[in-house]
């Protein structure tokens, strides 16, 4: 099995639900091809850089999974029957995963107290930098 | 011995660019990372060449490839936005 991650945004205006169902369908999908799922992370409301499909807000959901090519497939064929999806990107990580000990790194993660979890608001931080502080400067 | 310009050389300093991708190995280039890649997009958000950057080849390759992504997910602009005015 190969190793992806999979980004995918969803439509910012829907209600909390409407997200919440579409993380389920779409996790569920890559269960029933044959993929594991490990890590399901939700960076939430971001301000999107642009306007698509009339919004400037959207969800953003990243997905880390184990699966075949025909994960992928079936992933990807649903993302654009969704229309709650606005966008989505899989990337592959590595050709071949060890499934038992990605689950364990990614257990000693979340073991490894708040600190992984840390990880998502800084989106939210980095969001509100964002709209105050000009460009950074490119500086070492 | 040639002979020489009339004009003084005019001095300037060539600061050495260096890859910093290649420096600092803690920096990694990753589509997500919105923030990092921000640096080397101009203000009209198009990416630094490699001249004016100082990248290496295959840093520039990666980096471009990750700024293309983030561009699709809408993390960076293709065009930024006019500031408020």
């Amino acid at each position: 099995m190969r190793h992806y991650e999979s980004v995918w945004v969803v439509h910012g205006d829907l209600p909390d639900e409407e997200v919440k169902s579409a993380i389920d369908k779409f996790s569920k999908i890559i269960t029933s091809q044959g993929g594991v799922l490990f890590k399901l992370e939700e960076w939430g409301r971001r301000k999107l850089a642009y306007k698509i499909d009339g919004t400037l807000r959207g969800y953003y959901i990243l997905m880390d999974f184990a699966g075949t090519p025909t994960t992928v497939r079936e992933l990807e064929r649903n993302y654009r029957i969704d229309d709650r999806v606005i966008r989505y990107l899989t990337v592959k990580k590595a050709d071949k995963v060890d499934v038992a000990a990605r689950q364990a790194e990614i257990a000693a993660q979340a073991q490894a107290a708040p600190a992984p979890e840390a990880e998502a608001p800084p989106a939210a931080a980095e969001e509100a930098a964002e709209a105050g502080e000009a460009p950074t400067a490119e500086e070492e | 011995m040639p002979a020489m310009p009339r004009r003084k050389r005019k001095q300037f300093f060539v600061r050495r660019k260096v890859c910093r991708f290649c420096v600092d190995s803690k920096l990694i280039i990753d589509y997500k990372d919105a923030a990092t890649l921000k640096q080397f997009i101009t203000e009209r958000g198009k990416i630094i060449p490699r001249r004016i950057s100082g990248n290496c080849a295959r840093h520039q390759r990666s980096l471009t490839r990750a700024i293309k992504q983030a561009r699709l997910l809408a993390l960076m602009p293709y065009v930024p936005s006019p500031p408020p005015a």
